[in-house]
């Protein structure tokens, strides 16, 4: 447990929530919802707004464009470095390659969601990044894991979560995980959650977008609009 | 001999080096040495939790003894030891950790202690995803009220929550980009 004293991360912009205003590093976070709820631009917002503040930003993207997912999470962070940012793309033609772009950030391709070990040295290689600009803070966006364990075993991908979450853990940096809940039964959804500190549900009602978040306290918060 | 239980072998074909690695050890752990790569092999007939093995050796290589030990699924870890500054490839071989010539006492004894951190989060790892799955379970097929009542579920809840604080304790010996590595790389092929 790395500087858990030091600094928190504060997500409250994007998510009003009391336990979400000071983060603990090492915090992985799953967040749920159903489909085309606005998942993915919570967590680019979530990313821009670290980057902003001269943080890392990582996403490892297994259904879009890394390419589009950086100039996503850039829209936020009109301030940002772009040598900060980093997409690992899980669905590229190559295998292990990496791609400078003309801004600086950097995209790695991966040929298939289930390549775990590609993934994986696709996110060491963005850790380095951070370290030779000297940043010790950063921010990883998983997109998604409903993806996932359509490629790859259930229990392959859980392991595979907490496993992130522990390398996250002692770099100092937090993580948000998307999953599809209209995509998987209860039991999965149930199952995937335990990987995680804790959950952040997301929902339409009318037209609104709204939000809670579950296992930071001892209850669930009640359910707040998000912007 | 240490009053362990747990194993190191060391693969090696030069006695005094062998033997240098064997000092550094046996105060924490028990260690048994072999010569060459076959009769590494021979010794892994019985239980050893970390393997040290030599890459450049007469007769079977390192990587040969390791692709032998991962195609008979041995529950070890493998610290490769070789002369020459390896990357990622190596890793990628398949072997656990590294470590380069000449290796230093407080190096070997971190490595193996780091080794052992490993297998042990992988043994709480895959303990608690069966209790988070078998909870699941029981939670789709019954009623709350059942569920209330039956000790089964409580000790199982309990269980749970004692495991993931456990958990929460170790890195898991994760603690780089190379534990990382060879952790998420042992994922799909270890059960």
């Amino acid at each position: 447990m790395s500087n858990s004293a030091e600094f928190t991360y504060d997500l409250s912009e994007m998510l009003p929530f009391e336990g979400l205003s000071s983060l603990r590093p090492g915090t992985s976070v799953l967040v749920t919802g159903p489909t085309m709820a606005g998942k993915d631009r919570l967590l680019y917002d979530v990313l821009g707004d670290g980057v902003s503040q001269n943080e890392a930003g990582i996403v490892v993207t297994t259904d879009g464009d890394g390419g589009e997912s950086v100039d996503m999470v850039r829209s936020k962070a009109e301030t940002a470095d772009d040598s900060l940012l980093s997409a690992i793309d899980c669905r590229a033609q190559s295998d292990r390659e990496e791609t400078e772009r003309d801004d600086g950030s950097c995209v790695y391709s991966v040929s298939s969601p289930s390549e775990f070990t590609s993934i994986g040295i696709g996110i060491t290689d963005a850790f380095s990044r951070a370290e030779e600009a000297n940043v010790t803070r950063g921010r990883l966006a998983l997109t998604s894991l409903s993806t996932m364990v359509r490629y790859a075993d259930q229990k392959t991908v859980f392991k595979f979560c907490h496993v992130l979450s522990q390398r996250l853990n002692s770099a100092g940096f937090i993580g948000l995980f998307t999953l599809n809940s209209d995509a998987h039964d209860e039991q999965t959804i149930s199952v995937i959650k335990q990987a995680f500190d804790a959950n952040i549900e997301i929902r339409e009602v009318d037209g609104e977008k709204q939000g809670r978040v579950l296992g930071l306290g001892s209850q669930p918060t009640e359910w707040r609009p998000l912007s | 001999m240490a009053d362990t239980d747990q194993v190191v072998l060391v693969v090696e074909d030069e006695p005094d080096v062998a033997e240098t690695y064997r000092l550094w050890l046996e105060e924490r752990y028990t260690v048994i040495v072999a010569e060459s790569g076959d009769e590494g092999l021979e010794m892994l007939e019985e239980r050893v939790d970390v393997v040290l093995l030599d890459r450049m050796m007469p007769g079977l290589s390192g990587s040969e003894v390791l692709s032998e030990i991962r195609s008979q699924e041995l529950d070890c870890r493998v610290a490769m030891v070789t002369a020459v500054e390896p990357d990622f490839d190596i890793l990628e071989m398949g072997f656990d950790a590294y470590l380069s010539k000449p290796v230093k006492s407080q190096q070997l004894r971190s490595t193996v202690e780091n080794l052992l951190e490993r297998s042990e989060y992988d043994s709480l790892l895959q303990e608690y995803y069966s209790m988070v799955e078998k909870q699941a379970t029981i939670e789709a097929t019954k009623g709350t009220t059942e569920l209330e009542n039956s000790d089964e579920y409580h000790d199982l809840r309990e269980r749970i929550a004692e495991l993931r604080d456990e958990l929460s304790e170790t890195l898991g010996g994760i603690e780089d980009d190379e534990d990382f590595i060879a952790t998420i790389r042992g994922l799909s092929d270890v059960e």
